[in-house]
């Protein structure tokens, strides 16, 4: 048995809110340039009516944080975004009864809201940072009573394992057009638009940046990507003066449009956003070429010499139907 | 990388001195610097000819403009003298690599090496270029002897580049998707009495396409070139494209500079 295969699977979080006010939020997701630390301070944010300034976002380092699963299968918002909701929830709960001590009412008669523990009868209320730095006080004293309620500890740190009831369905729809040189072969993107369903979107601009990286990079499998050995098994395509990554000017302005069904498998209503660019473009591309093309078949990258010999075949079979 | 003696001399004479059968001028370095980084190329000295005020600048005289060998390409590109002479020399300088190596490249880097997609040759070729070197004046025909082979010899070391300005020019690339090389180049220059057709990338050596060019020496129109078949045995098939389709992009390219004159 080996642990973290297969799919599905939990995440961890922790958070740690500090005497300070500052928090710490530890996952075990990973970020490589999805702006994990953006999207978590955010939804943290939201959870303890703190500015996400105050939050810091610790990934990939199980010295410091809880064992995490990863990032992988657009999962990172789905499942570790979850945990860190669940832990800052624990976080809130614990406050209440903090809170209660300290403004001296029972539990269920405080409110929590925009960062403030309300008791709804007198409208006395302490902000959350008040009730964490109550919360790192020391024990009781001659003139100063701890507010830790019997029963709990010390201090304000929360983690949490989320485990979904099933995975998230992002849907979505792309559109390319594509102008083929039948002289050259030269495939170029015309026109390209997507429509996609991720839920609730926590943040706009990072989801859209997720979604041109994924178009991106499926544009470069289908037209240019390839590597490619020699009989002995030499790589050939070693260097980016041979392996062609594709540019900047081999792409149109990507018109981006969203849909909003929230997701049932998790509290947030999110879903997996970051690989439906690279899973949608290649085939939308390809059929654009193969549409091109009269319907003929054509292999993984397009590239200019490929569609040339299509397009002569092209030629040659109209003329002959002529 | 190993170590190397660096030099700068501050005229020719002296850095042709410094040659031997181990040493490489040094100009723009696009070509020696990764060789040398990669182990590709290992020298005991490099010769940098950079300080060489003399070897650098544009000069336009009647019928013909010269270009110093330490010119670098962004320099040609950008030149109001240039683009007034020969606008497809200006046109090829300003598509070469990417806008760091048009800001280190030199014309004389690029000739000297005689990289067998490189842009400058075709020009040098078609523009009935005449190389002037530290000791002697070789046509641009005889300059560029084969694959990465040049006429120059030990220590001789490339001073400027002469081109006859014609009644019309163009030059067309299809590049390299990777590189941004030309996987072919062909370079039209039209004069009075002859039009050469100059062609890069498709062969291992630059060349003049004597069909095309004499087909257009008789009638300078792309339909004079229309259904021309173009033999693809010397072609280079690599990779990036086979010989077949190379030479179906020579002839294609060729109708473009033409009708873009």
């Amino acid at each position: 048995m080996s642990l973290g295969c297969g799919v599905g699977l939990w995440e961890s979080a922790e958070v740690r809110f500090n005497p300070t006010g500052q928090i710490s939020v530890f996952t075990g997701a990973h970020s490589h340039g999805q702006s994990h630390q953006t999207t978590f301070a955010q939804i943290a944010a939201d959870e303890l009516g703190v500015p996400m300034e105050n939050i810091d976002v610790v990934h990939g380092d199980t010295d410091k944080g809880t064992f995490g699963m990863g990032t992988y299968g657009s999962r990172s918002l789905t499942v570790g975004g979850i945990a860190i909701v669940n832990a800052c929830k624990k976080i809130v709960a614990k406050g209440k009864r903090v809170a209660a001590k300290m403004l001296e009412v029972n539990e269920d008669e405080i409110e929590f809201k925009d960062g403030e523990f309300v008791a709804l009868k007198s409208n006395k209320k302490k902000t959350i940072g008040e009730v964490a730095f109550a919360c790192y006080l020391p024990g009781q004293r001659d003139e100063m009573k701890s507010p830790i309620p019997e029963g709990d500890e010390p201090g304000l740190i929360e983690s949490s394992f989320f485990d979904p009831v099933n995975f998230s369905f992002p849907a979505g729809s792309h559109i390319c057009e594509v102008e083929i040189d039948p002289d050259t072969g030269d495939v170029k993107v015309e026109k390209y638009t997507a429509v996609d369903d991720f839920g609730r979107i926590v943040n706009p601009n990072i989801v859209e940046g997720q979604v041109h990286g994924g178009i991106a990079q499926g544009i470069g499998q289908a037209l240019h990507e390839n590597t490619q050995y020699d009989e002995t098994g030499q790589l050939m395509t070693a260097s980016y003066m041979d392996y062609t990554m594709p540019r900047a000017d081999n792409f149109p302005e990507f018109n981006l449009g969203f849909t909003c069904t929230h997701a049932t498998s998790n509290p947030l209503g999110v879903k997996g956003c970051g690989e439906a660019g690279a899973i949608a473009s290649p085939p939308t591309v390809m059929n654009a070429v193969i549409d091109a093309l009269g319907g003929q078949e054509i292999s993984m990258p397009a590239t200019a010499e490929k569609v040339w010999k299509a397009c002569k075949a092209m030629k040659k079979s109209n003329t002959k139907a002529a | 990388m190993k170590t190397f003696n660096y030099h700068t001399p501050k005229d020719v004479k002296e850095a042709s001195k410094l040659a031997s059968t181990s040493s490489a001028f040094l100009a723009g370095g696009m070509t020696t610097i990764p060789s040398l980084k990669l182990g590709l190329a290992t020298y005991k000295d490099v010769i940098d000819i950079k300080s060489i005020k003399k070897l650098s600048g544009i000069k336009v005289k009647g019928k013909s403009v010269t270009i110093g060998a330490t010119t670098k390409h962004a320099e040609v590109a950008a030149s109001k003298e240039v683009k007034k002479a020969i606008p497809a020399l200006a046109k090829l300088a300003g598509n070469i690599g990417d806008a760091q190596v048009r800001n280190r490249g030199t014309i004389g880097g690029s000739i000297s090496n005689n990289d067998p997609s490189a842009c400058y040759p075709s020009a040098c070729m078609a523009l009935n270029a005449v190389i002037h070197t530290s000791s002697r004046k070789i046509p641009a025909t005889k300059f560029f002897a084969g694959m990465f082979e040049t006429a120059l010899k030990q220590g001789e070391l490339v001073e400027a580049v002469e081109f006859e300005v014609p009644e019309k020019a163009d030059y067309q690339k299809h590049p390299n998707p990777a590189s941004r090389y030309a996987i072919i180049g062909v370079f039209v220059a039209k004069y009075k009495k002859e039009v050469n057709v100059a062609v890069t990338g498709a062969k291992s050596c630059v060349y003049i396409d004597k069909d095309l060019s004499k087909k257009l020496s008789s009638s300078f129109s792309s339909s004079a070139i229309e259904g021309m078949k173009l033999g693809h045995s010397e072609m280079n098939s690599d990779m990036h494209a086979s010989s077949e389709y190379r030479a179906n992009l020579v002839s294609l390219y060729t109708k473009k500079a033409v009708e873009a004159c």
